[in-house]
């Protein structure tokens, strides 16, 4: 390899030739090498991304403002070219908002909020339009009306590609029909090879946007392609929360450190976090605390072989024979009560038995005498004296050992056996000794590796094992006996340079346990409105939908919600169609590489009456099934936001979401096949069981005997079936003998039926419930259909007299 | 036994079933028919009789069900044509009424396959408590013979035969007909009556004249006995008051046969009364002959190993005497034919282990 360093003497100038080389890459080029990951890799997908885009930002843009959104997309061919317009009634934009909305890459209000919003990080729309400057060479033409305006205003606006700023070209009022509302048009390089899945996206978005009403026009359909709202209901506002603490990484938190107003970590905490208060940033300054500093180890105070007491006097001059003994005395006794003693308690012990003494006898306990007490004091409870330096002259003392003795056995199994235990507490107390701290300040790595050295040096001097496990429990054992130390958490202003204080105050926030964040940042659909969405859209038999409640993902809540739709139009021959969804953005392409997919694919649908050959993968059958994750950051595979990526967390939810429909789905299958074998029994006897009877009556010689008693005992043959239709109650008495049958049914519902119809119904009123009657007479063969409307959430109790239960079907 | 009066009330018995058909239709009830249920874990021994018969649970047929409906329909047919076959003076086969039913205008009626009439002819003895022999019904072919001093007279279509089985017949012995009830005992020096598996060891015994030499009467049961076989081995038994032995090969299968002869078979419990002969006794071959004799053996499957299990849980086979035996057999894993006998010469088993074996049995 050539050494630049060798050449540097001989030949000059290397460093600017280099320097020469570099120049700074323009947004056009940054585009033209992403364009796959925005969602523009070719000119088919790039027409549907464009559109998309323009939608999303259409229908944030009004119901931000409270408007029902009615959104007009149109496709046209202009020579080589086509033109993308895309036109909202949402609140319109002023001139100003105009180049930074349309014309800037990563502008958007979006990227810093916590808010459930379709777009996040405001690099869509500006794409779109740098994609249509870039294939075409044509500004973006943009037309706009706020609510106030006389007239609309008419803009071109083109970014510039060295400068990535916007530049309006033209700008002059003109007139719109539309009241307000934006409406921006796009020439771009495109073809339309990618129409199905353009339609699939505006259809998929009508279903799961059902207050909005949706208009396709493009070169292909003879007729528009419109979507209808299907509710008045806007989706519930969201408010904007702060970023939850387990939510943030570390760059995140160092810009956040950086640009706050408060001095204190506390402070800041409470100030820039959601759900954190005082005593939650207390918690988190003690972890803190605990990752900058270390704890304490705590030391229990001996039995015996330990006389604070006379340490202390020892240590204490000039104050007097009584105040000396008492202090030296309460010093002591104290000690004795504890369980175990940190430096720092000790610390605060002294002081308060000093103030309380200088309180009571008016002599003055200096910090110079305290400190001399609590170093003698300390140096007893902590003797620990080597067997050289006593001098072979009376025992040496050791306090720290007996100390670890009842944490470490206590932490280990019970098998090892004694020697084994004293000869580790003993290793873990001559290294705590050699922290040359008197204090014994460690950090939990640091009191790890403590541990773990005594543990080797045992494993090899005394030949047992001590394990992973064991040597995880007595490090559990002593920290949790170490003390928090008092001192003050470094100040926001000594967190800022330092990036290691910074990491430790993440790691803090991280293991405190704090409150899930708020989810009025999160508007489900909610599983009304999905079924709402799916039928106006699928003319299905079955719809079912469930939303879960919110969870919470790396300190954003979600919220899952599920949808299925089976049977009727629905194509029965090969697989189910998946939608997904993302913040009430449909997601149509990747979807082998989507989280959601993935859970699709490893339920075990035959359990829920769907085929799936070979028990996974995604199942056959005339059935549409509908996933929706709503986040205020929704983790995707990628920036084209066309795969959600696969988060545990998120996963579980999809799949209980899924699940919760699917036990419908189940349920009504299940009704479903038990009825279709009813009417083939039915089918089958009603031919055979006269046959039998003829056969009969030859073989005995006897007339052809009536058999439609039996044959109504075997067939249960009173239908009565519940259909609701929006407010709609239909009760269908279906009478399959030739018998006539006069029922009498009474339905008790809990809220005030109206619009009874039939000649002999009855309505009674019994205050919180209402009972209606009917006896309608069911000719042989013949139905007869029941109808009341009633508000919905209402609960049914129906029965049926005067008809046999062997003859009686109720499904209802 | 008047065969004509069984016939007469055979058909009114049929037609009863179906009238009872035609009264649950009248009084709008489901048609059904309850049977016991023909399993091995529904027969038990019936002390008075000394054989096995079904138990008290029951199953039933019933027009609920596309199933059952199906059962009653075919059933209601079958009636309709044993009458007509009973009131014509006809019989035939069980094969045959398979066939038949393909001519029935009604498909929905007709079987399915051989075992579906069989099972429904079986069902329909048991609901009317008149035998298939009465019914007329027969099973393609029986073919087990009879060899020894008897003599009888046979009630055939063609007229009365006087008939001695030992004089009048040639080396394949008297035929045993399809309903032994029509045969009537004249005269018989019968000391035992020897039932014998298999057709190499019933010539061997022919001919060497053990029949004439100990007043044997030799049943050739043609591997699993049929009804005919089986109901004329009790009327030996019980008219002539005749020890009965059992001889066969030496595996599971064998076993059956014995079982079947003296306890009655599963399937036509209904019939044991009628058909057992609960005083059978077996002769062998044993698997303690196995050892004895020290004779060839092949070593069991896997068939027979399950076979051997299954009789250990067979109510008919909770003896002291089979549990050792079946116990002996799992253990020492071999099974033996009776042919396996001549490997001590073609005379040993007349000459020696028959003679040691009834001696041992006190028949001889």
């Amino acid at each position: 390899m050539t050494s630049f360093q060798a050449e540097l003497g001989a030949e000059e100038g290397i460093a600017e030739e280099l320097a020469a080389s570099q120049r700074e890459i323009s947004i056009a080029e940054f585009f033209e090498k992403n364009k796959h990951m925005l969602g523009f890799d070719s000119g088919a997908r790039g027409l549907v991304t464009a559109v998309k885009e323009a939608v999303d930002n259409a229908l944030d843009a009004t119901e931000e403002a409270g408007i029902r959104p009615d959104i007009y997309v149109e496709i046209t061919e202009v020579g080589d070219y086509y033109r993308v317009v895309v036109e909202d009634n949402g609140p319109g934009i002023t001139k100003d908002q105009v180049p930074k909305i349309f014309g800037k890459l990563l502008y958007g209000s979006r990227f810093h909020a916590r808010e459930q919003n379709r777009g996040q990080q405001g690099i869509g729309i500006s794409a779109a339009v740098l994609y249509s400057q870039l294939t075409s060479g044509k500004p973006a033409k943009i037309t706009s009306r706020t609510k106030e305006a006389d007239q609309a205003e008419y803009f071109e606006l083109i970014i510039d590609t060295d400068t990535n700023e916007p530049e309006i070209q033209d700008a002059e009022p003109t007139t719109w029909d539309r009241t307000h509302g934006t409406r921006i048009e796009l020439e771009m390089e495109a073809n339309m090879r990618a129409r199905q899945q353009l339609h699939q996206y505006i259809k998929n978005t009508a279903v799961v946007n059902p207050h909005a009403r949706i208009e396709l026009r493009e070169p292909g359909l003879d007729e528009p392609l419109k979507f209808e709202r299907g509710t008045e209901e806007l989706p519930a506002e969201t408010s904007e929360i702060r970023p939850h603490p387990h939510g943030v990484e570390l760059g995140t938190l160092i810009k956040m450190v950086a640009a706050t107003d408060s001095y204190s970590v506390s402070g800041f905490l409470q100030e820039e976090f959601t759900r954190v208060g005082q005593k939650t940033a207390d918690k988190v300054c003690d972890a803190f605390r605990d990752r900058h500093f270390g704890r304490e180890l705590a030391w229990p105070t001996p039995a015996t072989g330990i006389d604070v007491s006379g340490a202390v006097t020892e240590a204490v001059s000039n104050k007097g024979a009584d105040a000396t003994d008492r202090f030296a005395g309460e010093i002591e006794s104290k000690l004795r009560g504890r369980d175990r003693t940190a430096h720092s308690q000790l610390r605060e012990i002294i002081d308060d038995i000093a103030d309380e003494i200088e309180d009571d006898t008016g002599r003055t306990f200096g910090s110079t005498v305290r400190e001399h007490a609590l170093d003698a004091a300390w140096s007893e409870l902590t003797a620990f004296e080597s067997d050289e330096s006593t001098n072979g002259e009376g025992q040496a003392r050791d306090h720290l050992t007996p100390g670890l003795y009842g944490l470490v056995d206590d932490a280990t199994s019970t098998r090892k056996d004694d020697e084994t235990v004293e000869a580790l507490a003993e290793r873990l107390a001559r290294r705590a000794d050699g922290l040359d701290d008197p204090a014994f300040r460690v950090t939990r790595d640091e009191l790890e590796s403590m541990v773990r050295g005594a543990a080797e040096a045992t494993i090899e001097y005394d030949d047992v094992t001590l394990g992973d496990t064991a040597q995880e429990n007595i490090t559990d054992a002593l920290w949790s006996t170490a003390r928090t130390v008092p001192d003050e958490v470094p100040k926001i202003s000594a967190i800022e340079g330092d990036r290691d204080t910074a990491s430790e105050l993440l790691e803090a926030m991280r293991a405190t346990d704090i409150l899930s964040p708020p989810t009025d940042c999160l508007s489900p659909i909610t599983a009304d409105l999905v079924e709402a969405g799916l039928r106006k859209e699928y003319d299905a038999d079955f719809f079912a939908a469930a939303t879960r409640d919110a969870e919470v993902h790396g300190g954003d809540p979600f919220i899952v919600e599920a949808g299925i739709a089976y049977g009727g139009e629905l194509g029965g021959d090969g697989k189910i169609d998946l939608l997904r969804y993302a913040n009430r953005v449909p997601l149509v392409y990747q979807q082998g590489a989507c989280g959601s997919t993935d859970v699709v694919k490893n339920i075990g649908w035959r359990n829920y009456g769907l085929d799936q050959p070979g028990g996974s993968g995604l199942p056959n059958g005339p059935a549409v099934v509908m996933v929706h994750v709503a986040s205020t950051n929704v983790p995707f595979t990628s920036e084209s936001k066309d795969a959600i990526a696969n988060i545990p967390e998120i996963e579980d939810e999809v799949e209980l979401a899924i699940r919760e429909a699917a036990r419908e789905l189940k349920s009504y299958l299940n009704k479903r096949r038990s009825l279709e074998k009813r009417q083939e029994k039915q089918s089958v006897l009603s031919q055979i069981l006269p046959e039998m009877a003829d056969k009969v009556a030859e073989v005995t010689d006897r007339e052809r005997p009536d058999i439609d008693p039996a044959m109504g005992r075997i067939m249960n043959n009173l239908c009565i079936e519940r259909e609701i239709d929006g407010d709609t109650v239909t009760l269908s008495v279906e009478n399959y003998s030739d018998r006539a049958e006069t029922p009498d049914i009474t339905e008790i519902v809990s809220a005030e039926p109206d619009a009874v119809e039939a000649d002999d119904a009855s309505v009674v009123d019994l205050g919180d419930e209402w009972y209606i009657q009917w006896s309608p007479s069911v000719s042989a063969g013949g139905e007869t259909a029941l109808t009341y409307t009633v508000g919905s959430d209402t609960e049914f109790d129906i029965t049926v007299d005067d008809v046999e239960t062997e003859k009686l079907t109720l499904n209802a | 036994m008047s065969t004509k009066l069984n016939e007469e009330r055979a058909r009114e018995q049929l037609l009863d079933l179906a009238a009872e058909f035609y009264d649950q239709f009248e009084s709008g009830q489901i048609p059904e028919m309850t049977l016991p249920t023909r399993t091995k874990s529904n027969i038990e021994y019936d002390p008075d009789s000394g054989v096995w018969v079904y138990g008290d649970r029951t199953s039933t047929r019933s027009a609920n069900s596309v199933r059952g409906a199906r059962k009653l329909l075919k059933a209601v047919y079958t009636i309709e044509f044993l009458a007509e076959q009973l009131e014509e003076d006809r019989s035939s086969t069980l094969r045959e009424l398979y066939y038949l039913s393909e001519s029935w205008d009604n498909e929905e009626a007709q079987f399915s396959d051989q075992d579906e009439s069989n099972q429904l002819i079986e069902d329909l003895e048991i609901v009317s408590e008149v035998t298939r022999e009465d019914f007329h019904m027969r099973p393609e072919e029986s073919g087990a013979t009879l060899m020894g001093p008897l003599e009888l007279r046979e009630q055939t279509r063609r007229g009365e035969r006087e008939i001695h089985c030992q004089k009048d017949v040639g080396e394949g012995g008297y035929q045993i007909p399809n309903n032994p009830d029509t045969i009537e005992f004249l005269d018989a020096d019968i000391d035992f009556v020897l039932c014998v598996e298999t057709g190499g060891m019933r010539d061997r015994l022919i001919e060497n004249g053990f029949d004439e030499q100990y007043n044997c009467l030799v049943v050739h049961l043609k591997g699993q006995p049929a009804r005919a076989t089986r109901r004329i081995t009790k009327r030996l038994h019980d008219e002539l008051d005749l020890p009965v032995l059992v001889f066969c090969d030496g595996d599971p299968w064998s076993y059956r046969i014995y079982g079947s002869v003296a306890y009655g078979s599963i399937k036509s419990a209904h019939l044991s009364e009628y058909l057992a002969t609960p005083a059978a006794r077996y002769v062998g071959i044993q698997p303690t002959d196995i050892v004895e004799y020290d004779l060839p053996t092949d070593p069991l499957a896997d068939s027979d190993i399950n076979a051997l299990e299954s009789e250990l849980t067979d109510p008919r086979f909770q003896t002291d005497y089979w549990e050792e035996q079946i116990e002996l057999q799992l253990d020492i894993e071999k099974k033996a034919e009776q042919q396996s006998l001549a490997a001590n010469g073609l005379d040993f088993v007349t000459e020696t282990y028959l003679p040691d074996r009834l001696g041992d049995m006190g028949v001889l």
